[in-house]
């Protein structure tokens, strides 16, 4: 049985898990591998996941997996509790946008997960074929995953690896997420976990092993980055590199949406966008439900106006006081009272009302004088205690007015304050818009600047093309020159061979026949019939059907685009010395596309299309030695002179 | 007052004048140009470690050499991050400081840890004082090539440091790891792969 190239801990094509027979490998991460299987039970295609933790395991002989060491076996077996507990709870979602998973068995010292194998286009390849995606087609896509992924928020999950790669577009336009693996991760709590993440797509808080800070805001930091993917063509930088913008060792020089997509799209998507590609995962949108409210623009609650308070109040002015002397007019009527019944008093003394005349007064009768004293006493001390009362009521009242001019001054005071605050405010809120002003200026510099590059490389790619272009109708040229004389040597071969047989012999087409015709094929776009010709002549070794082949994949004509696919055939024509297949290759190292980023292997293959012959290779060999240490320049020559020379396969 | 008052008051504001010193002088620029003088010391090490042990020649055919190669990192908690069998090209790495151990870490800190101090001085002052070598946040990565030569095969060792997480000291990453840790690296890995090869597999350089 034949192992996937690329993947040297994958099972072999053709194994058999159960009543599942492995196709072949679709993807490896950190935790695992996943394989286009087919169930042979039901006659269906599947895609089975295996867990397969390569910080802490690795794959025996025998196809087991098991923990590097004894160190490594506890760690080992609870992430594998983990992957089952988790497999379990994610075949619960039964959400159109979400991978089905199907089953969940135990084999090989490990696990398995069996989930639905979604046809259709990644996300990522369209995005690369296409640059961008209009505002109505991206919607259509991210907004049904955002409800399948809330319902995944809901019951306590997050998927952590959010990206392109993770989002497949069925044919009929409904998208599917896709790679649950790092949901979770399995050993996220080991103090030593490797941390696997997406540069570009990952936020700040997944590059530390705590998962304390991570949450659905980590989620939508991804969504929010494959939203940016898809309006501006290139995924945000790297959170790591942000980091030092943040930390002042750099400047943080992420163009917001609101400036790449401005004229494109819509205000309120890219206001979006940027909200939830903010740095703090305590600034972006805490939940898939507010972000939503935010790209569609409904709910937004009107914030209720604050009650006014009356206007006196407002202006902290204190009520206005009584009306002056409110307790004089009683203390006036009660005093003149007194002296009116001491005026009476004295005429009563002088004319007493019994007897007419001046004699003594009757035995019997009592002594009025002594009746008024008595009376007039009780005035007095009626008056005096009257007094007391508004004595008190005076010094009250001055209280409370002592009270009320201080807390009158108190909120003029406050309201000198509470003017200086808001003046205060005013003045950081215009040097916080002339920052962002000039910060706006910068990016929107820098993203000229980088518009400019861009244009140049576009510039440059053209050229380059021109050049190949040429060089290939060059080869072709030669090619047809070649199958020419090889017919012509062939007529004549025949000629002589039915005059001495008098029969007519038909000799099979050569390598160079048939590539002219599988050129032939892929100018009119006849890629099915290049690709039956070109796959049998590869799979021989011809080095040129290799590339052509390596081609295919990379440009995806007549196959699924596959850059993996096309890294393993310019592989073999690159090791028999195919200088342009070399070139090809290294650019694949170069860009990590089909094969891990690796500047030594790009170096190696540019340096050995460059010794090849081709050109082309001479600048990228430049660019990628600045990246290495002069050890690893002369370590790389020297694998390069053992690799052959063109026309000289091993 | 007495004496012993005075000797307190006199180390409690060396103290405070070291702090000041340590902890505001330092400018970004200063940080750079020590790091990037530590870089040109330490790259001059590695090179003449690299030509004194970077390359053993076994009496081993190449395939062979490279099998043992891969097992023996692997073995020293190294990951395959590429592999090129054809081309005889291995590509390895794991978080500092494996392949070392904690302790040879350490060993090897102490023994670079002078000079590394003494070149960092000459920009940062008494902070140098203050800086260690910190393995958090950085992998190893190793290349390693296995050419057939006339009579066996000639493996070759190249080592670097590389940043997966912001230091948190604040100071630029070296590329370079220390001489010395560097050096008992290299001796591990020839150990481990001299134990994978056949026992008649001689060496010969």
């Amino acid at each position: 049985m034949q192992t996937d190239e690329g993947y040297p801990d994958a099972l072999p094509r053709g194994y058999h898990l159960h009543w599942y027979l492995l196709e072949r490998v679709l993807g490896q991460g950190g935790f695992g591998i996943t394989y286009l299987a087919r169930d042979t039970n039901l006659d269906q295609r599947v895609a089975i996941k295996e867990y397969l933790p390569i910080d802490v395991a690795t794959r025996r002989n025998d196809a087991t997996v098991r923990a590097r060491t004894e160190a490594h076996d506890e760690r080992y077996h609870w992430g594998l509790e983990r992957f089952i507990r988790e497999a379990r709870t994610l075949a619960r979602f039964d959400h159109p946008n979400i991978v089905r998973v199907l089953s969940v068995f135990e084999f090989n010292n490990t696990a398995y997960m069996v989930m639905r194998f979604e046809e259709g286009s990644n996300l990522a390849t369209v995005l690369e074929q296409r640059g961008t995606l209009p505002e109505g087609e991206l919607l259509r896509i991210l907004l049904p995953i955002l409800d399948g992924l809330e319902l995944v928020h809901n019951a306590g999950f997050i998927h952590r690896d959010i990206k392109p790669d993770n989002i497949h577009v069925r044919a009929d336009g409904s998208p599917v997420l896709l790679d649950f693996g790092s949901a979770r991760q399995p050993v996220a709590h080991s103090p030593s976990m490797t941390i696997l993440v997406a540069p570009g797509y990952a936020p700040f808080e997944q590059y530390y092993s705590s998962g304390e800070s991570q949450g659905p805001w980590s989620d939508i930091y991804g969504l929010g980055a494959t939203c940016y993917r898809a309006i501006c063509g290139a995924p945000p930088m790297d959170a790591i590199a942000r980091s030092k913008g943040v930390l002042g060792s750099a400047r943080d020089v992420l163009a917001p949406a609101t400036a790449v997509g401005a004229g494109r799209y819509s205000p309120r998507l890219l206001k979006a966008i940027d909200h939830a590609l903010e740095f703090a995962e305590r600034d972006r949108p805490q939940s898939i439900a507010e972000w939503r409210r935010e790209l569609l623009g409904e709910g937004q609650q009107a914030v209720p106006a604050p009650v006014a308070p009356p206007a006196a109040a407002a202006r902290g002015e204190p009520p206005p006081p009584p009306a002056s002397g409110g307790g004089w007019p009683v203390f006036r009527t009660v005093l003149a009272a007194a002296v009116a019944l001491v005026v009476v008093a004295v005429l009563l003394r002088f004319y007493p009302l019994s007897g007419g005349g001046s004699g003594p007064p009757a035995e019997t009768a009592p002594d009025p004088a002594a009746q008024l004293k008595e009376r007039l006493a009780k005035l007095e001390q009626q008056l005096a205690e009257e007094r007391q009362r508004q004595a008190e009521a005076l010094a009250q009242q001055q209280a409370e007015e002592r009270q009320r001019a201080l807390e009158a001054e108190a909120a003029r005071k406050r309201e000198a304050e509470q003017k200086k605050l808001a003046e205060e405010r005013q003045r950081k809120l215009a040097q916080q818009a002339e920052a962002e002003r000039k910060r706006q200026a910068e990016q929107k510099k820098l993203a000229e600047e980088r518009q400019r590059k861009l244009a140049q490389k576009a510039e440059a790619e053209r050229k380059r093309q021109a050049e190949q272009n040429k060089l290939a109708e060059e080869r072709q040229r030669k090619l047809a020159q070649q199958a020419e004389a090889e017919r012509k040597r062939a007529e004549q071969q025949a000629r002589q061979q039915a005059v001495l047989s008098a029969k007519p012999a038909t000799a099979p087409p050569s390598s160079a026949e048939l590539l002219v015709k599988v050129d032939r094929d892929y100018t009119a776009g006849n890629y099915a019939e290049a690709l039956a010709a070109l796959k049998p002549l590869a799979e021989r070794g011809n080095a040129d059907a290799q590339l052509r082949l390596g081609k295919s994949y990379a440009e995806g004509h007549g196959v699924v685009h596959d850059d993996a696919r096309a890294a393993i055939w310019y592989r073999k024509a690159a090791l028999q010395g195919n200088a342009e297949a070399q070139l090809r290759l290294g650019e694949l190292y170069a860009s990590g596309h089909g094969v891990p980023h690796n500047d030594f292997e790009a170096y190696v293959w540019f340096s050995a299309a460059v010794r090849g012959g081709n050109a082309a290779a001479k600048a990228q060999q430049g660019r990628v030695a600045k990246s290495l240490q002069p050890v690893e320049v002369e370590q790389a020559g020297k694998l390069v002179v053992n690799l052959p020379l063109p026309g000289t396969a091993r | 007052m007495s004496k012993s008052f005075v000797a307190y008051r006199c180390a409690q504001l060396c103290a405070l004048i070291l702090l000041a010193l340590t902890s505001g002088c330092v400018s970004e620029q200063q940080k750079i140009s020590a790091t990037r003088d530590v870089n040109a010391v330490f790259r001059v090490e590695y090179e003449r470690v690299l030509a004194e042990d970077g390359t053993h020649t076994y009496e081993v055919p190449r395939d062979e050499a490279f099998q043992a190669l891969r097992v023996a990192l692997s073995g020293l908690g190294m990951r395959l991050a590429d592999q090129s069998p054809d081309l005889g090209f291995l590509s390895v790495y794991a978080p500092a400081p494996d392949p070392l151990t904690r302790d040879e870490w350490l060993r090897a800190a102490q023994a670079d840890l002078p000079k590394f101090r003494g070149i960092l001085e000459q920009h940062l002052g008494l902070a140098a004082w203050f800086v260690s070598f910190e393995p958090q946040g950085l992998d190893v990565v190793i290349n390693a090539t296995t050419i057939q030569v006339r009579g066996g095969t000639a493996v070759s060792l190249t080592m670097r440091m590389r940043e997966v997480a912001p230091p948190k000291s604040g100071y630029p990453r070296r590329e370079y790891a220390p001489p010395t840790a560097v050096r008992m690296g290299l001796r591990k890995i020839w150990g481990a792969l001299e134990r994978e090869l056949p026992p008649a597999s001689g060496r010969r350089s």
